[in-house]
């Protein structure tokens, strides 16, 4: 059966299971038919144009867990951030796992969908947020909020600042077969308040995984929310990631996606401005081989004036991996005095590695300072000189520079303990040795 | 008083279309519509032989399998092609010798645009082959250039006289299944010019054509065919007029270039056709393709100042397949008003140590936008290929848009590519700068802008860069950033 | 020459001069001190037409022309120039290109016909050769990658090219080391004569050292507080502004 078919009947089967009265539901609905119009996106579609989905989607997958599987702590504590005190969301094939999360309502909410889409107290809060960014012109989105049952919810109160960060770890365990995992996760922040989230997708052994994640942010006014993805999966394990970030006045958004595993990887990552005085900064690193294939794929729309938008990629490439970046800036003509920001630096190191880039401007207001830079191209070779007439090898020398190419867009990395830990993920990806343990 | 930012506007508005008049001279025109019979009496008006005949018959059948191109970022309204006239020529068919005898109302027209035949071939040693809508009907310095054993005629003249050459290259750069337009122009195209330089010959003069859209409903099919043999190098300049007409013409060009092994050709383009006016109402529909393939060791350069069409849609491009070949694009892109232009180039680079550069300006007033669109491939086996390229965009008011789409495929890893764009504004600071030195605000406009496109304007040979000039200061007078 | 009467001028809605009195004469070279933010550079700004500058009251005449009636250009054609404290960059507009459009401009605004090219390229060697420019200078996009000495060369060298009657040095000589200080003042005094004045910008004494002033205005909040000769410099350099603060409360 294709895999269309399997989600028509499968959304159906669903449906029964739930309250066809909600307004969720009407949405998901809603969300569905758009899906099974449209199917999946093709590389006839534009912004597909360099990632095919063809492959990933002959495989048969699970779409719903059989059962519940528990893992024990030792197993998978490296996946975890565990020197710091964190909150903890955490699921197993989907399935939110109790055992090793650490969540609260004490002062904030970091929780599940689940609940929130179920009980009266939020219903206000879904009401005015759920699914609001997130295209309704989207298959995949619109095939995720079909299936809208599961994921993170955090709410962070008005001039609240979290603690501790906020883990939201994914775990997959291949024990059921080829599987199709939809999260979605919903994360409010409002006024003045402050949260750091960092979310990771992880299988434990490589099986054939799809994952489709849904995420929607909202940043009111004067907020600050630090996002990091890790993406650093087994060499069959693919993930669609679609966040969606809305931002009010004076709020301040950053987005780190580090790519380092995985068989495919797309990011749709899309920020709509709708105050002045926001600061939007994406950033990301992409160090892949083999046969893997990332595209980052960002939209930036600026609708208001007196905002800034940063956006730092990087990437190298070795094997025979694809690279794809795909960056839109959009300024509206009321827009003025935007300052919008794109870098996009790839090294391709073997002879059969492939980078895809398309930058894309889109202004419509005359006051405004724009760039996008874009390089593709080796190290340089009077660095790898220099490193050599100081003694040393050719092999580390290069290992060095690479790492030194990625690691500047560390740099904005708030916690350190992850900065520590992403630094060390890099260094051994290339094949570093720091010297000292990080 | 003030010259205000208003005033400005205003007069910018007012400001009609400069070279927008028309010539009346009589014309053979064949009905308007467009089928197999029609494409087979173009072939025949024209004498030509039976390979002619069945490549257009073919590129036909091919397009009418086709479906019209909407991918880029323009919006127009798809042109009728059966209510167009396919071939028009002046009446008086006969050559001739010397400029007196050339209909005098064309001789006005040229006056009028600034081309005098007789000061461009006595001042400026150019042997101008004109297109008048579609029959060439004057051709001078033919003999200094046939001593050189170079060609510089008209495509129909080419295909009678040297159709060996003709065959072998026609269609080998831009075949008719290459895109709607291409297809249409070849089954359609009522002439061109055709320039060939013998091995090691390196053209003494500047080769320039000048193409006019003159019959109401004419559509405009050119056809351009230039090889450069071995060693050789060529400058060939492309300018444009056209005038004022309500409707919208549609000009669907095809230029092909060959450059062979060590060969260089210049390709330099002003164009100037009318921009509709300030409503947004009529212009030419200016769908060009144009392409050259470059051998071993060669270079082509494209060089274009596009101030005119009220929509463009055009992307001059190299095919780098020769080791060690070069391919420059260096564009000015000036839209206001209503105009709407989506260009740009493709730099294909196939054989190592290719190299290509790329700088467009893209300067936008008015209600208009102004789009680049471009490619840089390298494929696999492209050691070393090296692209550079700068896409830098000005707006001047607040209703026009800039927008830039570079696609870049890289699949060697010995590749460099560099790419970098930008959008701004002319600073209020600049111009006050340019007013306290006493240079008022239009001025200074002009001044700035200039400057902001130097580095294309650089690139056009002396005859052209002073027009061009010109050219970027009327198309913007006035808007003030 | 230049009669400034109870000037007060706004910027953004906040008012920086306060009643401005001043009076130039040909020949004469005044300068204009005070505190950072004291309204020097808005009272050159307002003086050469920059038109985000209000003039709420007050008058400045030139040569008996109401200046506020005019536009920057206009007030240039006159023979006002003003060297900017941060000169702008305009990039592919090369100095020699952009300063015989000045010239021409300002000529063409008097009814003169253009300068023929050879008395143009003649005046400017003789102008660079006083500024110890040399031609790849002249070739340089205006401004655009310029060192600060070299910037303020070249307002200098403009300002030899196109002999105003008053020339307003606005901080000329910020940014300057010492020996680029005085090939800046050997220019301006070389340009020194009895039709001419010039109004001397600064915050340091430094630069009166070599362009010797006939008169001293401070500046503080928005009005002239008190004025002398090049004297008061010096007893400013020596005692800083704090002085006069107090000397006013």
């Amino acid at each position: 059966m294709e895999l269309k078919d399997k989600l028509i009947s499968s959304f159906m089967a669903f449906e029964e299971k739930l309250d066809l009265n909600s307004d969720v539901h009407n949405i998901r609905s809603k969300s569905f038919n758009y899906f099974e119009k449209n199917g999946f996106p093709t590389k006839k579609d534009e912004a597909w144009k360099y990632t095919s989905l063809e492959k990933l989607l002959k495989n048969d997958y699970r779409i719903f867990p059989k059962k519940v599987i528990s893992i024990e702590l030792r197993d998978v504590k490296k996946y975890f951030l565990y020197d710091l005190d964190t909150y903890k969301i955490v699921f197993i094939d989907g399935i939110y796992s109790p055992f090793l999360s650490d969540t609260t309502h004490d002062g904030l909410d970091v929780c599940l969908l689940s609940a929130a889409l179920s009980k009266p107290k939020y219903k206000k809060v879904i009401k005015k947020y759920f699914n609001k960014i997130a295209l309704k012109n989207d298959s995949l989105t619109s095939l995720n909020t079909s299936f809208t049952k599961e994921g993170a919810y955090i709410f962070i109160p008005k001039t609240v600042v979290s603690e501790k960060p906020i883990q939201i770890i994914h775990f997959s365990t291949g024990k059921q077969g080829k599987m199709l995992l939809q999260p979605r996760n919903l994360i409010v922040v409002e006024e003045n308040a402050q949260v750091q989230i960092i979310e990771r997708h992880q299988s434990l052994k490589s099986f054939q995984i799809l994952t489709n994640s849904v995420t929607e942010i909202f940043s009111n006014k004067a907020s600050h929310v630090d996002y990091y993805k890790i993406q650093n999966d087994y060499e069959d394990s693919s993930i669609i990631d679609n966040t969606y970030i809305s931002q009010d006045k004076d709020s301040n958004v950053k987005v780190h996606t580090f790519s380092l595993g995985g068989k495919l990887i797309r990011n749709n990552l899309n920020f709509f401005q709708n105050g002045e005085n926001i600061e939007s900064t994406m950033k990301g690193i992409t160090i892949i081989g083999d046969r893997q294939h990332v595209d980052h794929y960002t939209l930036v729309h600026h609708s208001k004036p007196n905002c800034n938008s940063f956006q730092e990629y990087k990437g190298i490439f070795s094997d025979r991996s694809v690279g794809v970046f795909n960056g839109k800036i959009l300024v509206d003509k009321i827009a003025q005095k935007t300052n919008a920001f794109q870098q996009n630096n790839n090294i391709l190191i073997d002879d059969n590695a492939t980078i895809n880039t398309k930058p894309q401007l889109e202004i419509f207001a005359d006051d405004v300072k724009c760039s996008h830079g874009c390089t593709i191209g080796q190290l340089d070779n009077s660095a790898l000189f220099y490193l050599r007439s100081r003694g040393i090898p050719k092999k580390e020398a290069k290992a060095l520079l690479t790492y030194a190419f990625a690691n500047n867009v560390l740099e904005s990395v708030q916690i350190p303990e992850l900065k520590n830990r992403i630094n060390s993920l890099i260094a051994k990806k290339i094949g570093v040795n720091l010297g000292h343990d990080l | 008083m003030a010259y205000t930012e208003e005033e400005l506007k205003k007069e910018l508005e007012t400001k009609e279309y400069e070279y927008g008049f028309y010539t009346d001279i009589e014309s053979d025109t064949i009905p308007v519509g467009l089928n197999e019979d029609v494409v087979r009496k173009i072939s025949k008006l024209k004498g030509e032989p039976k390979w002619m005949t069945d490549w257009r018959i073919s590129a036909f059948k091919f397009w009418t399998q086709m479906k019209e191109p909407d991918w880029s970022n323009v919006k127009y309204k798809k042109p009728d092609f059966q209510d167009i006239s396919y071939y028009s020529a002046p009446k008086s068919k006969k050559k001739y010798d010397s400029l007196d005898d050339v209909d005098p109302e064309l001789i006005k027209t040229f006056n009028k645009l600034g081309i005098s035949l007789e000061e461009q071939k006595k001042l400026t040693g150019v042997a101008v082959d004109v297109v008048m809508d579609s029959v060439s009907v004057a051709t001078t310095f033919r003999e200094t250039l046939s001593k050189k054993g170079i060609i510089f005629c008209s495509i129909s003249e080419a295909i009678k006289e040297y159709p060996d050459l003709v065959r072998k290259y026609l269609g080998t750069v831009v075949p008719f299944k290459d895109n709607y337009y291409a297809a249409l122009n070849s089954a359609v195209f009522s002439d061109g010019s055709f320039c060939y330089i013998p091995k090691g010959v390196r053209c003494p003069m500047e080769l320039s054509t000048y193409f006019r859209i003159n019959q109401a409903g004419t559509g405009q099919f050119e056809r351009t065919l230039v090889i450069a043999d071995e060693s050789s190098y060529v400058s060939y300049l492309e300018g444009c007029t056209a005038p004022s007409r309500d409707e919208n013409q549609l000009h669907a060009a095809v230029v092909e270039l060959v450059a062979l092994d060590n060969a260089e050709i210049k390709y330099s383009t002003v164009q100037n056709w009318y921009p509709g006016n300030k409503h947004g109402k009529g212009g030419v529909y200016n769908f060009v393709t144009k392409r050259g393939i470059c051998h071993k060791n060669s270079k082509i350069s494209w060089t274009q100042v596009e101030t005119g069409s009220a929509v463009t849609w055009k992307y001059p491009s190299c095919i780098l397949k020769g080791d060690n070949s070069i391919g420059e694009f260096y564009s000015i892109a000036v839209t206001n008003n209503f105009q709407q232009a989506d260009t740009g180039t493709k730099m294909i680079h196939l054989g190592k140590n290719t190299r290509s550069t790329i700088i467009s300006k893209g300067i936008s007033a008015g209600k208009s936008q102004n789009s680049y669109r471009g490619l840089v491939k390298i494929e696999p086996r492209a050691k070393n290929a090296r692209n550079f390229s700068q896409c830098d965009s000005l707006l001047m008011g607040n209703l026009c848009g800039a927008h830039t789409f570079p696609y870049i495929e890289a699949r060697n890893n010995s590749a460099q590519i560099e790419h970098e764009a930008t959008t701004s504004k002319i600073g209020e600071d600049q111009i006050f700068y340019c007013n306290q030195r006493g240079i008022d605000t239009e001025k200074a406009i002009a001044l700035i802008v200039n400057g902001f496109s130097k580095e294309v304007l650089n690139k056009l040979p002396m005859e052209f860069a002073v027009e061009a000039q010109k050219l970027l200061e009327i198309s913007l007078e006035g808007s003030v950033g | 020459m230049l009669i400034i009467k109870n000037l007060h001028a706004t910027v953004d809605g906040k008012e920086i001069l306060k009643g401005i009195n001043l009076e130039l004469k040909p020949g004469e070279v005044h300068a204009i001190m005070g505190p950072n933010g004291s309204g020097k550079s808005t009272l050159a700004s307002v003086i050469s037409g920059n038109e985000d500058y209000i003039i709420t009251k007050g008058e400045i005449l030139f040569d008996d022309n109401d200046l506020s009636e005019l536009d920057a250009e206009e007030r240039a054609h006159l023979g006002v120039f003003l060297s900017f404290q941060y000169p702008v960059e305009i990039p592919g507009v090369t100095v020699t290109n952009f300063i015989k459009t000045a010239i021409n401009s300002s000529r063409k605004a008097t009814g003169k016909e253009d300068l023929p090219a050879a008395e143009m390229l003649k005046k400017i060697r003789e102008k660079a050769k006083l500024l110890d420019i040399n031609s790849k200078f002249l070739s340089r996009s205006l401004n655009e990658g310029f060192s600060g000495g070299e910037k303020k060369r070249n307002e200098i060298f403009q300002m030899a090219m196109l002999e105003p009657k008053l020339s307003i040095l606005d901080e000329t000589d910020s940014g300057l080391d010492i020996d680029a200080l005085k090939i800046v003042a050997n220019g301006v005094n070389k340009l020194r004569d009895k039709e001419n004045g010039f109004l001397v910008i600064t915050h340091y004494q430094r630069l009166l050292e070599y362009i010797i002033p006939d008169y001293v205005h401070v500046l503080f909040e928005g009005k002239i507080v008190k004025s002398g000769s090049k004297e008061l410099a010096n007893k400013l350099e020596e005692k800083g502004y704090d002085w006069i603060k107090k000397e006013i409360v």
